[in-house]
């Protein structure tokens, strides 16, 4: 990679800065207009259909677009594009199946968070779900925000021109002091706002540079030659796989888009969206979004594959090409795109993590039942500390917490996803059906992707048995001791355990290696919900209590 | 041959994809406007 000068990295600095301002500005514009504790948490359900649309699209992507993404295509190809089509099916359901039910439902239950919708929709006499919808929630979030300010942190200490550890924990520092002071002052109007702004500067970033790489290439079939001239299978569409590897592959990242109803942080935009209209409005803004930017990330990918070949790391392809393309003041705006795709994502899970403290478990669970002004000033608290945490995590880099993330896409998809369709579509699930969702939906994307590893490390193969049966146990346990469960709540963490365990057999018998967890987990989930709803009949009048 | 249709359909899915998404939200986007009249 060509040496940077100096001048450029100044000019991209001071782009920063005043890309940093603007954040502050918005956070404070929102403070301002936030007042109570529905104002924090859903924007008092104010939101228009560009700021709902857009902060939908720009949380759910995080700095995988900007870097996974680009990797991908400059890594394997055309066939790393797998991941578009299946994100933009994902979105398609969110759009057209989800928005449209949940606004209303939500707007008549009053629920405020994700979990709310669940707790309501099936009633939640003892907390069981509630208890249980907030602990994957937090056990998933935290690692994903510590991850994404790890990755912000790194972008900004390259983007300032900040060298060394000192470098790194200056760049963590700023951007995540940043984010975090904006989300505790505006909540959820910040988020949403900030959202808008850093997903517009995203969508420009990825339209505008592929269109300008590829002009400077030559056009599209100077493109297709280049990338055929490194290697031919880089324009086959199944990249050289053949077989089971090619149809896992292909399924796998179709599968990405099952997850995507199942993020808390995106269809809580949703739940905060005005009216039915805005939701109309919404649908042809998120979807144009998508297309623009999943394919325009792939199109980095493949031009600066053919522009930068020695490259060492592809991720970094988008981050490179603003360096040694454009004009310093134009690379500054590609590096905040870059940063504004991680800390979109950042705020967006900060705010769910410190609701779900701060509402589901102090206000719901404990029964601390806060007037709104009181609830404000909690949530605000509570964003602070989850923040603080988040930083020193990243700033430890403990090893575990970054385990957690490996998990955080599929098991809060998994665990939701189905929850969250059945919810709106389908009337056969009561709680105990919920119950066993949630936990076999996570459950099975920790054993399928534990099984997926142990064909290159085999001792984990003994372990996943015993963690299945110690997890049931301990929470057979722990709801006995505080006599929170129904009989037919043991019978839905029995199955779950027990669908767990057979997806570890079956990932290992008929070696669905390949084969992105999860997709089985989503069906396994939704299986269990069903099931256990028809073997644990309950009545309407017990339903609404 | 069948590798070659095979390659020829998944490329038609991956490009042709996002036109015919675009496409498809517009005529919705349209048909829902057209019948719900002019905004008051």
């Amino acid at each position: 990679m060509t040496p940077v000068e100096g001048s450029t990295l100044t000019t991209v600095a001071v782009v920063m800065v005043g890309y940093l301002g603007v954040l502050l500005f918005i956070g404070w514009r929102a403070a301002k207009r936030t007042h109570g504790g529905e104002d924090f948490h859903l924007a008092g359900r104010s939101l228009g259909a560009w700021s709902a649309g857009i902060s939908s699209t720009a949380s759910s992507e995080s700095g995988w677009v900007t870097l996974g993404a680009v990797g991908m295509t400059f890594t394997y190809g055309v066939s790393g594009l797998w991941y578009a089509p299946g994100c933009l099916l994902g979105y398609l359901v969110n759009v057209y199946l989800v928005a449209p039910r949940l606004r209303p439902l939500s707007a008549d239950q009053g629920s405020v968070t994700l979990t709310d919708v669940i707790t309501r929709r099936w009633g939640d006499p003892r907390n069981v779900l509630r208890v249980t919808a907030t602990a994957i929630i937090l056990v998933c979030m935290m690692g994903y925000v510590a991850a994404q300010m790890t990755a912000a942190g790194k972008a900004f200490s390259s983007s300032l021109g900040f060298e060394g550890r000192s470098g790194y924990i200056l760049g963590v520092v700023i951007g995540a002091a940043v984010i975090t002071l904006v989300t505790s002052l505006g909540g959820f109007r910040a988020v949403a706002w900030t959202d808008l702004f850093q997903g517009l500067l995203v969508a420009i970033a990825l339209i505008v540079l592929p269109l300008y790489a590829v002009a400077r290439l030559g056009g599209f079939g100077a493109l297709v030659q280049g990338l055929g001239a490194i290697d031919p299978n880089f324009l086959s569409a199944g990249g050289g796989r053949l077989g089971p590897v090619l149809w896992g592959f292909v399924i796998g990242q179709l599968g990405i888009g099952l997850g995507y109803p199942g993020m808390p942080h995106v269809i809580t935009r949703y739940m905060a969206t005005r009216d039915d209209r805005q939701v109309q409005r919404l649908q042809v803004i998120a979807m144009f979004w998508g297309v623009a930017v999943f394919y325009g990330a792939g199109l980095v990918g493949l031009a600066g594959r053919v522009m930068l070949p020695d490259l060492a790391d592809g991720e970094q392809a988008l981050m490179a090409m603003a360096l040694q393309l454009v004009h310093p003041v134009l690379a500054g705006l590609l590096l905040a795109a870059v940063i504004s795709a991680i800390l979109s994502t950042v705020s967006s899970q900060l705010l769910v993590a410190a609701s779900a403290v701060s509402y589901d478990v102090v206000e719901k669970t404990l029964g601390y039942a806060s007037d709104d002004r009181r609830s404000l000033v909690l949530g605000r608290w509570t964003v602070v500390v989850v923040g603080i945490l988040g930083i020193l995590v990243a700033l430890s880099e403990v090893r575990l917490v970054f385990w957690f993330v490996l998990f955080a896409w599929s098991g809060l998809g998994a665990a939701f996803a189905p929850l969250i369709l059945l919810a709106l579509m389908q009337r056969g699930v009561n709680r105990h059906g919920a119950l066993a969702a949630m936990l076999t939906g996570t459950g099975v994307t920790v054993a399928w992707k534990l099984g997926r590893d142990a064909a290159t490390n085999p001792e984990i193969f003994a372990r996943v048995w015993w963690i299945t049966l110690l997890a049931a146990v301990t929470i057979l346990v722990l709801g006995q001791l505080s006599r929170a469960f129904e009989a037919a709540d043991r019978v839905a963490i029995v199955a779950a355990a027990a669908l767990t365990v057979i997806s570890w057999w079956l990932v290992q018998r008929w070696g669905l290696h390949n084969l992105y967890e999860l997709v089985p987990a989503f069906f396994l989930a939704g299986f269990a919900a069903l099931a256990v709803s028809a073997i644990t009949p309950i009545s309407v009048e017990e339903t609404s209590q | 041959m069948e590798e070659f249709s095979l390659t020829h359909g998944a490329h038609l899915l991956l490009w042709a994809f996002p036109l015919v998404l675009v496409v498809a939200v517009i005529v919705e986007d349209l048909h829902d406007r057209l019948k719900q009249g002019p905004r008051q």
